[in-house]
């Protein structure tokens, strides 16, 4: 990883919850609109390690119900 | 939101958990530093509150988390060509499911010919809120996560 992205690891990855720390992050106004292609990204199974992606992900099923989030 | 996710996989319709980063970081789940640690807090989130759904880890940087609003526990639905059908910035199950009936219905109209021409829409939504359960979950992180979330907004 070179300096940039290490830093936005930090940043995204921040260590105390405070306003100047997540709040720069929360930007769900900007997100794509209902009705827009959303981005692709790849992703790693939790269980495996094995890499896919959210369009391989979404391109399976009908609707694919996706929610963020973790333990904390 | 397992239980609506079993509910309807029979309907083609598939359910995720996508891994961002701690929102509440605290010294028993402190924040990220690598993939082998998300990979671990993945599964105590699995393994702690029984999670069923398949969980995928996004990078550690959260390209997936901060393209789509990064908000701590949203849920986005898209069909198969990756076209977004529903956002909400937070998760409520009976939003969702109300989303999947209708997108179900949708799709019985169009099976019977229905001319349909989509539209957005905006409403504000309203989930119940377990403060207590909040609280329990944060002492679970560990007790800087009760403190910094104190700090951030403080209890009235």
């Amino acid at each position: 990883m070179n300096e940039t992205t290490l830093d936005l690891v930090r940043r995204y990855n921040y260590a105390d919850f405070t306003p100047e720390n997540f709040e720069p992050w929360m930007r769900f106004a900007e997100s794509p609109a209902a009705g827009e292609t959303g981005a692709d990204f790849p992703l790693w199974c939790a269980e495996t390690g094995s890499e896919s992606s959210l369009a391989k992900l979404w391109a399976e099923p009908q609707y694919l119900v996706v929610e963020f989030g973790s333990f904390t | 939101m397992d239980a609506a996710a079993e509910r309807f996989a029979g309907q083609s319709i598939a359910s995720i958990f996508l891994y961002t980063h701690e929102a509440h970081p605290g010294e028993h789940y402190p924040h990220l530093t690598s993939m082998e640690q998300k990979a671990r807090h993945a599964a105590a989130l699995r393994d702690v509150y029984g999670l069923q759904r398949p969980i995928w880890l996004d990078s550690l940087d959260g390209a997936a988390h901060r393209a789509y609003g990064s908000m701590p526990n949203m849920t986005w639905i898209f069909n198969r060509r990756g076209v977004v059908q529903y956002k909400a910035a937070w998760t409520d199950v009976t939003s969702v499911v109300e989303a999947l009936q209708h997108l179900l219905e949708i799709k019985k109209q169009r099976k019977e010919r229905s001319t349909l021409a989509p539209f957005p829409i905006q409403r504000l939504d309203y989930r119940p809120v377990d403060r207590e359960a909040f609280y329990r979950g944060l002492a679970r992180n560990g007790p800087k996560a009760v403190d910094d979330f104190n700090r951030a907004f403080p209890p009235p």
